[in-house]
């Protein structure tokens, strides 16, 4: 028995939740390129975020593919070799940096949010500062490439003294230190700005294990990004310093080379979980949904990240295991540790699908990619967590294809599930569904086609980072099927293009708040695209789940049933629903 | 406010003993440095975020039988829109290209930073928003 003081509401016959539409203003170009300019709207900004992000995806993504152009048959074809050193260099630069994370942040902005039921982040005008120095330090990043000597070649570590001024002269890398320092400090600021958000903008009764475990990984990659960006900042402008004023910090001779590791991989090793925690969030969002069923182990799941946030600090050197001068067992320890909460988070990922009623729409299906894709990442981290294995095959390409299983099958993947998950939220348009399937196929086969036989280039000995290779190296056949496989990768991405052109002019406006149907958090309880605040109303919330004790009443907790809507002040009468 | 104390509690007790377990193997002095360091941050969020537990109700948010209307009607102030941050971050961006290229630009870059701050700061003081 319900009781209600409106008629139960599901997700097919919901209203609009703006009541009433604000009065129609001429829009012109230049009204809307200010509006955006100078938005303080964490959504808008979260779109620029996205927008600006995949733009660096497709920038770095025509590096990648002119590097495997070049690796496909031996000889230099294409590129000379200081211009190979370049590309990779900055692929992996701007991969990390000016695609990856600012893409946590702009899903962050987006849906955290949402969420949680906050009108806003909690620092509006930092949030769009954390915006242009993004972009700008991108732009110093790339602007290297304007510059005589071109870009930095260090690869995307810089290590000392290779990236000194001795070795690495000239102002593209000069721009590259000072580019990421830039982009650094607006990742900061973005950090903070979450976990401010997280702390004191929840609507009452969202505690915080009652939060979406998105929101968790959100918070808890702020938290690492706490941790680990100070130590890239201030090693990157102490490196900045040895170049332009001769101090000798990171000298040779008073071991730089290692003190730049320590600092770099202190940070970089965070950095891998900063790219890949709100990604595994986007999946937990994702599977609950398509399998009608709540995720299996709310909690598990969220002490399993905590303890991934905890240990990742603690395993930066094993990315030194060939300088010898790191202690290995504990290493080798801590990063075999990391594996048990992964595996935890696995078996919650496939708890919440077993016995459900799974149905495979795009977003699901780019859900399941990453769970095979990183299961292989993840396997071949532990295999190269062992020392004597690592010794073996470290500078390979097995490490390379080992880190692209790992980011590329947590980022690309969950990144294009999140987008056909939230693309109605976002925009107010649905993806097309067959567009999207084709576009999964493509990528998943070109994916696998360019990586799995890197693997085997890597035990054969191929080193990373070689611009060209012999003959007689016999590497040749598995280098032509590697960049087969990235031709039919790039060209898969057109899928996504024509399908954002085509349903952005063709598709029906969404007017339900919640299209997929089984949707659990709040954002669910707002518009196809929410009002500038965000929500008209609120639910109430008594579950980590309260925009489906909203849609789906009969299956509410008790104490969630009696929706107070707008006019909270009627009592509630008892049947009234029925 | 007491769970998010504790998620970064936790973590200080958590880097406080891997600093010092990992001193004790490997008498690194960076690795412990960083270690014991982040330790400190943790505690630094946590001392102020329990302390600031101990001295307010526990908040809307922190009850798990809240209603929505008991927010704080006012429940804050929203920049509407903003140029300051282009302004300021142009400054910043101004710096780091003087540093490289030409000092005169650091001049210019920090005279554009300067107004940026002002503005920032002094937005909503005067004109249409002020308050």
């Amino acid at each position: 028995m319900t009781i209600l003081n409106e008629p139960p509401v599901t997700g097919t016959t919901t209203p609009p939740s703006s009541a009433t539409a604000p009065p129609v203003r001429k829009q012109t170009l230049g009204k809307a390129v200010v509006n955006w300019v100078t938005s303080t709207d964490h959504k808008i900004i979260g779109y620029m975020y996205l927008i600006t992000s995949m733009v660096w995806f497709a920038v770095a993504g025509l590096m990648a593919l002119a590097i495997r152009a070049e690796l496909a048959v031996p000889g230099l074809q294409i590129i000379s070799l200081e211009q190979y050193n370049q590309l990779f260099t900055l692929h992996g630069t701007i991969m990390l940096f000016l695609f990856a994370t600012p893409l946590f942040v702009g899903f962050g902005n987006v849906i955290m949010p949402l969420q949680i039921g906050s009108p806003d982040v909690a620092f509006p005008r930092l949030n769009m500062f954390g915006y242009w120095l993004f972009l700008f330090g991108g732009l110093v990043v790339a602007a290297g490439f304007l510059t005589p000597g071109g870009a930095a070649s260090f690869g995307w570590f810089a290590y000392a003294p290779l990236s000194n001024a001795v070795n690495s002269p000239g102002a593209g890398a000069d721009l590259w230190f000072l580019g990421l320092a830039l982009g650094g400090l607006g990742t900061i600021l973005g950090a903070v700005n979450f976990i401010t958000t997280i702390f004191t903008m929840r609507a009452p009764g969202m505690t915080m294990f009652r939060m979406p475990i998105f929101t968790w990984t959100i918070f808890i990659t702020s938290v690492l990004v706490l941790i680990a960006f100070p130590v890239l900042a201030a090693a990157l402008i102490m490196m900045f310093i040895d170049r332009q004023f001769g101090t000798v910090v990171f000298a040779a001779e008073n071991g730089g080379a290692i003190l730049w590791q320590h600092l770099f991989w202190f940070f970089g090793h965070p950095e891998v979980y900063i790219i890949a925690l709100p990604f595994f969030g986007i999946a937990s969002e994702i599977i609950p949904v398509f399998s009608r069923k709540p995720i299996f182990g709310y909690k598990g799941l969220i002490f399993a990240t905590m303890a991934i946030g905890a240990l990742s600090v603690a395993v930066w050197a094993h990315h030194m295991y060939v300088t010898g001068s790191v202690y290995l067992p504990f290493f080798a320890l801590m990063t075999m540790l990391i594996a048990v909460p992964t595996g935890v988070k696995f078996f919650n990922w496939i708890g919440t699908m077993w016995k459900g009623s799974v149905s495979l729409d795009t977003p699901m299906l780019w859900t399941l990619g990453f769970l095979i894709t990183f299961l292989f990442g993840g396997l071949t981290g532990i295999i190269l967590s062992a020392p004597p294995l690592d010794f073996h095959v470290s500078d390979s390409y097995f490490v390379v294809a080992h880190f692209h299983y790992v980011v590329f099958g947590t980022v690309v993947f969950l990144m294009f599930a999140g987008f056909y998950f939230w693309w109605p939220k976002m925009t107010g348009k649905m993806l097309d569904e067959r567009l999207g399937k084709i576009h999964f196929w493509m990528l998943f086969i070109g994916f696998q086609v360019t990586f799995l036989v890197q693997h085997w280039l890597g035990v054969q000995g191929m080193p990373r980072r070689y611009g060209d290779y012999l003959p007689v190296d016999d590497f040749t056949t598995l280098n032509i099927v590697s960049t087969i496989g990235a031709a039919v990768l790039g060209v898969s991405t057109l899928f996504f293009i024509w399908n954002v052109l085509t349903t952005w002019k063709n598709a029906p406006h969404v007017n339900v708040d919640d299209p997929w149907g089984w949707g659990g958090s709040l954002e669910w309880a707002t518009s196809c695209p929410p009002p500038r605040h965000n929500f008209t109303s609120l639910p109430r919330i008594r579950s980590e789940r309260p925009a489906f004790d909203l849609h789906h009443p009969e299956l509410a907790p008790p104490s969630a049933r009696s929706q107070p809507q707008i006019s909270s002040s009627a009592s509630s009468t008892p049947g009234g629903g029925h | 406010m007491k769970i998010e104390g504790w998620s970064f509690l936790l973590g200080f007790f958590f880097y406080l003993l891997v600093g010092g377990a990992y001193w004790y193997f490997s008498r690194d002095e960076v690795g412990t440095t960083l270690l014991v360091l982040t330790g400190a941050l943790a505690f630094l969020v946590a001392f102020y975020t329990l302390y600031t537990a101990k001295r307010v109700y526990p908040r809307p948010e922190d009850r798990g039988d809240a209603e929505i209307d008991e927010a704080d009607p006012e429940y804050g102030f929203f920049s509407p829109h903003s140029w300051w941050p282009l302004v300021v971050a142009l400054g910043a961006m101004a710096i780091a290209m003087g540093l490289v290229f030409a000092t005169w630009v650091i001049v210019f870059g920090v005279g554009v930073l300067m107004i940026g701050v002002i503005g920032w700061l002094f937005e909503y003081y005067r004109g249409e928003f002020a308050r």
